[in-house]
């Protein structure tokens, strides 16, 4: 089984594609990894794009909250892009909330805003 | 004419290459170049087979629906699909991880085969997906059945998720429908969303006798 995610980095930015199921043990060690780059990097982003997730439950929620929390405490943060419209909806009526990070519509954007809190 | 490979090459283009189209129908052999009004029930099937694990491995993205849409082709026509009945019952077991992903993407081409909306096949899809894990979170393993109805009044697609683990204490219960339930590996708030989700909800639970959460989605008329 895939145990690491591809981690890119793009200035002082750092992006993660999700594209697979994200299970247990892998968000575990994307959380982990993320935040040793960020450590090693001083990134002041982590952008992670689910556009190709078609389904976000309250367990990748939890998870997603998590890792945008724990980069925060290290002062960089969290951008979810890419968030499907179905999914958003569905999201808003089971009353789960993504509250620890931010979003944007795509990548481009992600970085945008976070070139302007950097000014 | 009418073939195989006409038919669900037209579905597959865009979504998957060219080179990777005529790598799957090789695999079919002559299936691939038999007209759909010929196939035998059997012969679906394995189509069937082939293409869900082919399309789930190369097509990006809305593998579900492109599965949905190959599955509504090849049942199209021919004497044994008009014969088919309009409910369809499906039982999976969860036990392992991967399971659930596999569950939701059943439930996923069910609720899209039966005519369910975009945004409601997303709902179904989400809510298999938190039983599913509160299976194997809770209980360890225990099945989930997918059964749709389609008649003169619409569709439906029922959802039983069913373990014998440790049951849900009524004092928990409390918590979980208050919202002030937290659990150790997820959000704690699986089951209330789900029921939230769905256009019917129904548990049945308690301490040692496992739990049966049967819930129902309605299409719009």
């Amino acid at each position: 089984m895939e145990l690491d995610l591809p981690i890119i980095q793009i200035r002082n930015c750092l992006l993660v594609s999700i594209q697979t199921e994200l299970h247990d043990q892998l968000a575990l060690n994307l959380q982990a990894s993320l935040m040793e780059r960020v450590r090693n990097v001083g990134a002041l982003g982590i952008i992670l794009d689910v556009s190709a997730v078609e389904i976000i439950d309250s367990y990748i929620t939890r998870i997603l909250n998590d890792i945008g929390k724990s980069v925060r405490y290290m002062g960089a943060e969290c951008y979810i892009v890419g968030i499907r419209p179905a999914v958003a909806m569905t999201l808003i009526e089971m009353g789960v909330e993504l509250d620890a990070v931010n979003t944007a519509l795509n990548l481009d954007l992600a970085l945008e805003k976070l070139e302007l809190l950097q000014q | 004419m009418k073939t195989v490979e006409s038919e669900i090459g037209a579905i597959l283009t865009g979504a998957i290459s060219a080179i990777t189209q005529r790598s799957i129908f090789n695999r079919l052999g002559g299936l691939a170049s038999l007209p759909i009004a010929q196939l035998t029930a059997q012969d679906r099937l394995s189509v069937m087979r082939e293409l869900e694990n082919s399309i789930r491995l190369f097509a990006r993205t809305n593998s579900a629906e492109l599965i949905a849409a190959c599955s509504r082709v090849l049942s199209s026509g021919g004497p044994a699909a008009a014969a088919e009945p309009g409910s369809f019952s499906k039982k999976l077991a969860i036990e392992l991880e991967k399971d659930i992903a596999t569950a939701r993407l059943e439930a996923w081409s069910e609720a899209v085969r039966i005519g369910l909306s975009k945004f409601s096949s997303v709902k179904v899809a989400t809510a298999v997906s938190e039983l599913a894990r509160n299976i194997i979170f809770y209980a360890g393993k225990g099945t989930v059945e997918l059964r749709s109805i389609k008649d003169e009044r619409g569709a439906s697609l029922q959802i039983v998720a069913s373990d014998q683990g440790p049951g849900i204490e009524p004092s928990r219960l409390d918590e979980i429908w208050s919202g002030t339930y937290k659990s150790q590996r997820g959000m704690g708030k699986g089951l209330a969303a789900v029921k939230k989700l769905v256009d019917e909800f129904q548990l049945d639970t308690g301490p040692g006798r496992g739990t049966t959460v049967t819930c129902l989605f309605r299409g719009e008329r």
